[in-house]
């Protein structure tokens, strides 16, 4: 009788403790934090570009969290390193999706690993915002889910960008070159088309298509020059624009072509000024995400001092401001929808305007892709600078020509 | 197309083939006297770009540091070639030739991670020597002085090669030894160190190479693939185990790439690797090349 009872009583016992257990952790209390999971490229190469996008975020949700946070909450930041790879991506948004158990995430920095994560937004029911990645696919109307949105640039407003203002250049011959990948592809394609419209009167004259990383840039440049184009737009990114530039130098090719190149492929921000140092070939035009030194209204300078402080740098880097716009969007959603649910939150993010630190930013419901543009300059020396600081500088809104 | 712009062409493509003869001459010596395909030739260049990036990081830009640099790295490179050959590979000469293939692929992989886990995934670079870094004008056409100095180099190494391997006692017992190894040993000759010094000689040319090519190029991972590649079409082109060959078959395929970029930009590669085989269907041995094992 008494065995019984005691078996009776352990099992009572442990179905109480089973309940208790089980009423104790919920999935997401009230109180808990908004998980952010940020995969980025955070080692090896792209990791000078990756970690300051991070930053920004990071930024953001300090900034954000010391207001209050958002819905009572604090947003939590789970960053993990892609290796720039998009399998490691994969695996890692997988991993801060299950294990982790984020709400949403940001991050991933080049073309390929972004439509690879996109697959795994769409999966998983999880909202997902790309910082930066630029390729036309991940907003094709085929590839659109309701979980993807961009606020990067993509290729097609940036060929198309460069083209508005090359129109206004006195040239009638003009060249490229550029990476022998989509990147490189699209981006040409979209400038060379759009500038038949605007000048039907200028030639393409010679058309370079090195590969990613190529090392030796010398035959490109002696065969581009043999055809002695006016001016040269460039889709040459980070590590492969410093090659080329400082392989260009000996051969006296941007004299060849007066100093008038466009170099697409954020060729115009800090990093890569800092990095070229007094090698930087003053007098191309460059674009950048962002620039410290660029005089863009109150706001902008308040955000440059908080950048200042918060990346312990004077003159900090030209990407963090995208993750900074992506956490924007984000909290916004979350503040509009009134709650961490994916789909509610992807719903609030469409045609929803942010205050971003140049100016306002919306992002559009036809193809949750945001209007970014970027700043393009002329790179001039600056006494109070030992590199290129952009000067003069000019924003250039993208709306007019998205279609 | 001006003259100007075909001399340009022209000249880059005679400074891809300096630059490329000066690494695979090791790889012609290697395979024509040890008689192993090195398949880790371009990973020994490729530690030698890193150690010149290294050192230039030390000793910052000058003319001294440069030369005396690039010849610390050769020597280093040499010296880690001989050891690896003292340990391991000579425990594989006259045995199947998969194991010695499988050896040096084991060793690409090898020194591929170790560069990564010292150095990082980015592209590093070095700067010219201040002396070289200007350029000549001539013709209308741009020669950089670097380029044209690699040049000279190239041609004074294969010279020097030919006199050693022609004119003096120790090329005499190293053509002896790569004709016929038995003989040679029992004439009293230290086979084994012999062929230690000729490997070690190979990876010094190719460490040489990459200390001399790493303020033209992009130092990153993958240049050693590229390298290899590279290398044995010229030692293809030219014949294996000739010097001169290598230095023609070299030549070849720089002007093939220049003139192919400037003329069919989507083919150019592939013109190199066309010309490739049809020296093997037409001349298996290389056009300057025999079956004899050195020859120059």
């Amino acid at each position: 009788m008494a065995k019984s009872f005691a078996v009776i009583s352990r099992r009572v016992l442990m179905a109480g403790l089973g309940v208790a257990a089980f009423a104790a952790t919920p999935a997401h209390a009230q109180n808990d934090p908004i998980r952010v999971g940020f995969p980025i490229v955070m080692s090896g190469a792209g990791a000078q570009f990756g970690l300051p996008v991070l930053t920004g975020a990071q930024m953001h949700a300090d900034e954000v969290n010391r207001a209050g946070g958002v819905l009572g909450r604090k947003i939590e930041i789970i960053p993990r390193d892609t290796k720039l790879r998009p399998d490691e991506a994969v695996r890692v948004a997988r991993e801060l999706i299950v294990r982790e158990r984020v709400h949403f995430l940001v991050g991933t920095f080049s073309s390929a690993e972004a439509p690879a994560v996109s697959e795994i937004a769409k999966e998983n029911k999880t909202f997902f915002i790309a910082p930066v990645a630029a390729t036309d696919r991940l907003t094709a109307p085929d590839a659109l889910h309701p979980y993807v949105f961009r606020v990067a640039k993509n290729t097609t407003n940036e060929g198309r960008s460069a083209a508005e203002i090359v129109a206004k250049w006195p040239i009638k011959r003009i060249a490229t070159i550029g990476p022998d990948y989509a990147y490189g592809q699209d981006t040409i394609a979209s400038f060379v088309a759009h500038l038949r419209k605007l000048r039907p009167d200028v030639e393409i004259v010679d058309q370079q298509w090195p590969k990613l990383n190529e090392p030796d840039y010398t035959p490109f440049l002696t065969a581009q020059m043999a055809r002695k184009p006016d001016a040269v737009v460039s889709a040459l990114c980070c590590g492969n624009f410093d090659t080329l530039a400082k392989q260009a130098k000996p051969l006296g090719y941007f004299e060849a072509i007066g100093h008038r190149m466009l170099a697409l492929g954020e060729a115009g921000s800090v990093e890569t000024t800092k990095s070229l140092g007094k090698d930087y070939p003053f007098g191309i035009w460059g674009n950048a995400y962002d620039a410290f030194y660029w005089e863009a209204g109150p706001a902008h300078r308040a955000y440059t001092e908080r950048l200042r402080t918060f990346s312990k740098d004077a003159e900090p880097s030209s990407w963090p401001v995208q993750g900074y716009i992506a956490m924007q969007f984000l909290v916004e959603a979350v503040r509009k929808a009134g709650t961490t649910n994916s789909e509610k939150v992807s719903a609030a993010l469409k045609d929803l305007t942010v205050a971003a630190p140049h100016g306002p930013l919306t992002m559009r419901a036809k193809d949750q892709q945001a209007n970014r543009g970027q700043v393009y300059g002329v790179a001039s020396k600056d006494e109070r600078y030992p590199f290129a600081v952009l000067n003069p500088i000019q924003y250039v809104d993208p709306v007019k020509f998205m279609d | 197309m001006s003259t100007s712009a075909l001399l340009n062409q022209a000249f880059g493509g005679v400074t891809m083939a300096s630059y490329l003869a000066l690494t695979a001459i090791g790889l012609s010596l290697i395979f024509g006297v040890v008689r192993v395909l090195n398949f880790a030739h371009g990973s020994f260049y490729m530690v030698g770009a890193y150690l010149a990036y290294e050192l230039s990081r030390w000793f910052g830009p000058s003319d001294a540091g440069f030369w005396a640099g690039a010849l610390v790295v050769a020597c280093v490179v040499a010296a880690l070639g001989a050891v690896i050959e003292r340990l391991v590979l000579r425990h594989l000469y006259g045995k199947d030739e998969l194991f010695q293939l499988l050896f040096t692929y084991g060793l690409v992989l090898i020194f591929s991670d170790g560069v990564k886990a010292i150095w990082g995934v980015e592209q590093v670079s070095v700067a010219r020597p201040p002396a070289l870094a200007g350029r000549f004008e001539w013709a209308g056409a741009v020669f950089p002085a670097y380029g044209l100095f690699i040049s000279l180099i190239s041609v004074a190494i294969v010279l020097g090669l030919w006199f050693v391997i022609q004119r003096t006692r120790v090329g005499r017992i190293i053509r002896a030894a790569a004709t016929d190894r038995e003989m040679i040993d029992a004439l009293g000759v230290n086979v084994a160190w012999l062929y230690t010094g000729v490997f070690a000689a190979g990876c010094f040319l190719a460490g040489l190479g990459g200390a001399l090519v790493a303020p033209v190029t992009a130092i990153g991972l993958g240049m050693d693939a590229e390298m290899i590649i590279a290398a044995f079409i010229a030692v293809v082109i030219g014949g294996m185990g000739s010097f001169w060959g290598t230095l023609l078959g070299a030549l070849i395929y720089g002007q093939v790439l220049a003139f192919g970029i400037l003329f069919i930009p989507e083919f150019s590669l592939f013109a190199v690797f066309a010309l490739m085989a049809v020296v093997l269907i037409v001349r298996p041995h290389g056009l300057l090349g025999s079956r004899e094992a050195v020859r120059v």
